[in-house]
């Protein structure tokens, strides 16, 4: 077992004995399946089949119904490079920048685990430093390194519950001030430890398509209403929509 | 016609002890067929093969295929550029066409379109008329889609010849809100 896995943070490490992905339900309560119910992800030996369904965004529709008659606004996705997200966007007039988040992260975390290995074969540990705040010191700084105030719009998704709390503080930090005032942020917490790797994309202004994944990097925390409002506390509004498949949508407004 | 003269005129240094472009450059038919059983280039093209690198600036007017390394600038007027499975490209490209199979670090301009197949990787700003991402491709930069043209939204269908899923790639040129 890798010094990252025994951490707990190693790539690849399952994020829970899962079996059975949470059915994607509407608001309305109604399971809003395109096709089969996905199966989870469990754990990155076993690969799961991509699955597919819908879910009915009220998060998506309230973030466009906020971004609605900004022109020609930017808009940062954290996600993977969707074609159907990014043509969504643009064809709205928006300027996307792309950075999957999640992708960076376990490629970080194998590199840091190669570092270590080298460090430790030259008996010189000090040379790197490990602790949780080190970390994320170097993982921010080879990310989202752009220019102060150049987003109206954050697509977050889920991603804050997949990394490590130290990271999601200052990543959520350093995202409030890539904001520019007024602009929106679009994030998704898991209300319980998620059974599976997802990702998301837009379908249309309502509708997401969950896609399981085979896992990028396990789940690290579920965070509680209060924590969520403490992470966004410079932003002056927060709406939640929690939906039945255990997923809470929330909007950020600086 | 993209010719090994181009490359001296540029001044790139030849075989130079030391330095790792040595560039042989490889000026023949590209591999007409790939690992994974996609043609590489449409035509007969000139290639970069696989082992050789080159630094400094590739200038030519037709196509290219690069499944090695270069460094520097490329710069294809009128030609399109694939960047294999293979490629690694540092380098601002600017082409008719870009289509991206390997990695690519730096801005890539495809005038008319650039593809990210699902092996792509890209680390730079994309800017061109139209674009095609397949699922799986990586991309860590901002998408300019030029507005020069009339809105012309359509979709294409390579999914079978890439054996993409519902939602592969859908290509979409973008002037203004198409709402």
């Amino acid at each position: 077992m890798s010094f990252l896995n025994k951490l707990g943070i190693g790539v690849g490490a399952g994020a829970g004995a899962a079996h059975g992905a949470p059915r994607a339900m509407g608001s309305s309560g109604r399971p809003r399946t395109n096709g089969p119910v996905p199966v989870a992800a469990v754990g990155a030996a076993r690969a799961p089949e991509p699955h597919e369904a819908n879910r009915i965004s009220n998060g998506l529709k309230e973030f466009l119904w906020n971004l609605d008659g900004l022109g020609r606004g930017t808009l940062l996705d954290l996600g993977p490079a969707w074609q159907t997200t990014l043509s969504f966007f643009i064809e709205r007039g928006f300027r996307v920048s792309s950075e999957d988040i999640l992708r960076a992260w376990k490629d970080f975390l194998v590199e840091e685990e190669g570092k270590l290995r080298e460090a430790t074969g030259r008996a010189a540990q000090h040379t790197l430093d490990v602790s949780p705040a080190a970390r994320a010191m170097r993982f921010l700084e080879a990310n989202l390194q752009y220019p102060n105030s150049s987003f109206d719009a954050i697509l977050l998704w889920d991603l804050l519950d997949y990394l490590e709390p130290l990271v999601a503080k200052q990543m959520v930090a350093n995202l409030t001030e890539l904001l520019r005032p007024g602009g929106v942020v679009f994030a998704m917490f898991h209300s319980k430890k998620p059974e599976g790797f997802q990702r998301y994309r837009v379908v249309d202004p309502t509708t997401l398509q969950v896609i399981s994944s085979p896992v990028l990097c396990p789940a690290q925390r579920v965070y509680q209403n209060r924590e969520i409002q403490d992470l966004f506390s410079r932003y002056r509004t927060v709406k939640s929509f929690v939906g039945r498949d255990q997923l809470r949508e929330s909007l950020f407004i600086k | 016609m993209w010719k090994k003269e181009d490359i001296k005129s540029q001044g790139l240094p030849e075989n130079s002890p030391g330095n790792p472009t040595a560039v042989p450059v490889l000026v023949g038919n590209a591999p007409r067929e790939t690992g994974t059983g996609l043609p590489a280039s449409s035509k007969g093209s000139a290639s970069i093969s696989q082992g050789i690198r080159i630094k400094g600036e590739v200038t030519g007017s037709e196509d290219l295929f690069v499944d090695g390394q270069v460094d520097g600038k490329v710069n294809l007027s009128n030609g399109c550029l694939t960047v294999g499975p293979n490629g690694e490209v540092k380098a601002d490209i600017f082409a008719r066409e870009v289509i991206v199979r390997g990695r690519v670090d730096g801005k890539i301009v495809g005038r008319e379109k650039i593809q990210l197949w699902s092996t792509g990787n890209v680390a730079g700003d994309l800017q061109t008329e139209r674009l095609t991402i397949e699922d799986g491709a990586v991309l860590r930069g901002r998408v300019e889609i030029e507005t020069g043209k009339p809105v012309d939204k359509h979709t294409e269908a390579r999914g079978a010849a890439a054996g993409t899923s519902k939602g592969g790639p859908v290509s979409v040129s973008s002037g203004s809100a198409a709402d």
